[in-house]
């Protein structure tokens, strides 16, 4: 059974907030526009909301064709199974090639569920995305045009996956790896308002939403993020240091990086670091300094590596900042591989000098 | 009541990983249990010490390979799983997220209607059988850990259970009668814990697809709730209450058994109240059974086009190297241009416009040499780097 013709249009999940589309969300569009185009198929976003207010016209200002809103107060509560409901309806009705989510907490939790319903398959987390024709040596089919999901992999390594019979091909993409489009206020493209009932007899309901306070620590929005590993433990000697030492010198840097330049800079951490759940830096870095896999991907203007050997899980979350520096002792270190500045040699050592060089410049200027 | 835990085996070392054609070999590398499932096991610990019953590891894989790791979880008489189930089948390999939560879904249901149906054959005994067949069906179902104290019990501990009180003539028929029904629908009220994700696929996609594939069998929608950081259970009516992350929103939710919970890295368990101690021990089951049980896919009832590498929509393509970037400049090493340089001529050749920083590795030796003697290339600085990275 191969009825895979029928099916067309790219569809993104995009969620809103009160004051319009969050980034998350104009992320998915930029990625739908990558599919849409070399598809030659149109992209709809899709939004369900108890208001939506500028949200559907925002959605064609960065980039969709079509905007698919659904308003309903019954939305309000956030209720997963809700959102699954609507958009399996909708999904089986009106038949997308494609349907893209972002892989938050709210895309990873319905998107699996609707793709299950749809007997689809879902590639998660990806980092890219491409259309061409995959052939199954297996089988020896070649299929055409399919959606390439690219995404982490083993080791130093990204795998595509494929999604050759089933429909819609979806896919869930990490935040941060697409750029959003230039708003365009004068882009044209319709929205359709659709009214759709809510069942009212799910076997569970919400019994409070909360805003969380907003983060201390906002990675994404830095210029420069200054990243520590496992590698700040021990000096270029193999001597055991406190780790407390090197943070203290990279924040020095982020103020100094800061003062002088006016950008903004932030101190991010590598898993392993944060796992290792030191006594020493306790309280002084969280999940929210995360880089990685695992937390934030970033792409800053500079990307400062100390004592981060690069494992694969590490560097998806930061191969796109624009330069990349790298300070370890170890000259084999993965890092390096996609470094544009490395530098194989103390971190304890070239802190103080790189420090010592910002301090300078600033006072040149 | 029955409360799963899912656990995955997963590559000891992401650095040696043995895949085929994009299907991981699982047979052939060193395994571990993935770490973000101690998680779920402390979560369905929780649940057993509030409401009583037994925790069910389930997995899915090689079970030659399987059966070590998880004999870990026995390894604490307090903690751990009281039972492990490990789908095992040629046919399962290659599954992916999808075909994996369908085959875990036929698991789960497989092993919760070995329960009930133990329930309705002593139900059907009941109904007429003398209380001497009835202890002596009960007693065979208990040994092999089907029934819950409340129902039959050798604990020294457990004196009234339905069994024990009929055979004595202290509850009547109809008592007995309406008491297995109960303890049936309690075994139909199971939960399923997991954690967030595996650390080798990395999806976290099968907890909310196992829910829907057990939805789907059970022809009603099972509840679900992912990045969850804190729940509750009350005894009383098996009503979950968790909080979890919804972007920058807190979510708390309310939720009736059955339902699948998938715990986050946040979260621990909280403290059970030992007040409940008595009703905890009666909806419990013997102990622990030592000996990883094993499922194949007819005993699962799953149908063969669902499973494995042929149930599985997603194809996973030849893995390819992150690129290298095109320009690496090293510092103390690289030569580099110090100015603007419009254009030169050297030996009828002309090379250029080259900016400040630019490699000027790519000329000709001879020419690098003449345009250090003017200083106009010379090795890349810390003080160039500063200024390329800040200025």
């Amino acid at each position: 059974m191969n009825q895979t013709e029928e099916y067309r249009d790219v569809w993104v999940y995009t969620a809103t907030e009160k004051d319009g589309l969050p980034k998350n969300s104009q992320e998915v569009i930029a990625a739908g526009r990558i599919v849409a185009d070399k598809l030659g198929q149109k992209l709809v976003a899709v939004m369900l909301g108890p208001s939506l207010g500028s949200s559907p016209r925002e959605a064609i200002e960065f980039g969709a064709d079509r905007v698919l809103a659904i308003e309903n107060e019954d939305l309000e509560d956030m209720l997963n199974l809700k959102y699954v409901d609507l958009l399996h309806r909708l999904a089986v009705e009106r038949r997308p090639y494609a349907f893209l989510f972002v892989a938050d907490e709210l895309g990873k939790d319905i998107a699996p569920r609707l793709a299950y319903r749809l007997k689809t398959g879902l590639a998660t987390d990806n980092i890219e995305l491409d259309v061409g024709s995959f052939t199954n040596p297996r089988a020896n089919e070649t299929y055409k045009d399919l959606v390439i999901q690219i995404r982490p992999d083993f080791g130093t390594r990204v795998a595509k996956i494929f999604t050759p019979k089933n429909r819609p091909q979806m896919a869930t993409i990490r935040p941060g790896n697409f750029k959003p489009l230039t708003r365009d206020s004068s882009r044209k493209g319709e929205i359709e308002q659709l009214r759709l009932q809510v069942n009212d007899d799910y076997g569970a309901r919400v019994t409070a939403l909360a805003e969380m306070p907003p983060p201390k620590v906002d990675l994404r929005g830095a210029n420069v993020v200054i990243s520590l590993g496992l590698g700040i433990l021990k000096d270029g000697k193999g001597q055991p240091r406190d780790p407390r030492t090197a943070l203290q010198m990279a924040e020095e840097l982020k103020r100094e990086i800061e003062r002088r330049y006016g950008i903004k800079a932030e101190i991010g951490v590598s898993r392993a670091l944060l796992y290792a759940e030191l006594k020493e830096l306790e309280g002084l870095i969280s999940v929210e300094n995360q880089v990685g896999q695992t937390g934030a991907t970033v792409s800053p203007d500079v990307y400062i590596a100390l004592g981060i050997s690069g494992a694969v899980q590490h560097v998806v979350g930061m191969r796109r900042s624009k330069k990349i520096v790298a300070v370890n002792t170890d000259p084999r270190a993965p890092i390096f591989q996609i470094a544009h500045y490395p530098i194989v040699g103390d971190l304890y050592e070239v802190l103080p000098e790189i420090l010592e060089r910002v301090r300078s410049i600033g006072r040149k200027n | 009541m029955l409360i799963f835990t899912l656990v995955k085996g997963v590559p000891a070392r992401t650095t040696n990983v043995v895949s085929v054609g994009g299907v991981l070999r699982r047979e052939e590398m060193d395994l571990v249990m993935n770490p973000h499932d101690w998680k779920a096991v402390e979560a369905a610990d929780y649940v057993r010490r509030v409401v009583g019953g037994k925790t069910i590891a389930l997995t899915m894989g090689p079970d030659a390979k399987l059966a070590p790791i998880l004999s870990r979880l026995y390894d604490a008489e307090v903690f751990g799983a009281d039972e492990v189930y490990i789908l095992s089948d040629r046919l399962m390999a290659g599954a992916d997220t999808l075909a994996t939560s369908y085959t875990i879904g036929r698991g789960i249901l497989t092993i919760v209607e070995k329960h009930t149906k133990a329930l309705e054959q002593l139900l059907g005994l009941a109904e007429s059988g003398s209380p001497d067949e009835c202890r002596a069906l009960a007693s065979r179902l208990y040994s092999e850990n089907l029934l819950p104290n409340k129902v039959f019990s050798t604990l020294p501990t457990v004196r009234d259970s339905l069994i024990e009180k009929f055979v004595s003539g202290r509850i009547g028929r109809q008592d007995l009668l309406s008491g297995l029904r109960e303890a049936i629908q309690v075994t139909n009220n199971f939960v399923v814990v997991s954690g967030i994700k595996s650390t080798d696929g990395e999806t976290g996609s099968v907890g909310p697809q196992v829910a829907e594939a057990l939805s789907e069998s059970l022809g009603f929608e099972l509840p679900h709730a992912t990045y969850v950081d804190d729940f509750a259970i009350v005894p009383s009516s098996l009503t979950i209450t968790c909080e979890r992350k919804l972007g920058r929103l807190v979510q708390k939710m309310e939720m009736k058994a059955p339902a699948v919970l998938t715990v986050s890295a946040d979260y621990s368990a909280r403290r059970s109240d030992i007040s409940n101690l008595l009703t905890v021990r009666l909806m419990s089951f013997r102990g622990k059974m030592r000996e990883p049980k094993k499922l194949n896919a007819q005993e699962i009832g799953a149908e063969t086009g669902r499973i494995g590498l042929a149930g599985s929509p997603t194809i996973v393509g030849p893995g390819i190297d992150i690129g290298k970037p095109p320009v690496q400049k090293i510092v103390n090493k690289s030569l580099v241009f110090y100015d603007d340089v419009d254009s030169i001529t050297w030996n009828d050749r002309t090379f250029g416009p080259f900016q400040k920083g630019d490699l000027a590795e790519s000329l000709p030796s001879q020419l690098i040499e003449d345009l250090k003697s003017k200083a106009k290339v010379g090795v890349f600085t810390l003080d160039m780097l500063a200024e390329e990275l800040f200025v």
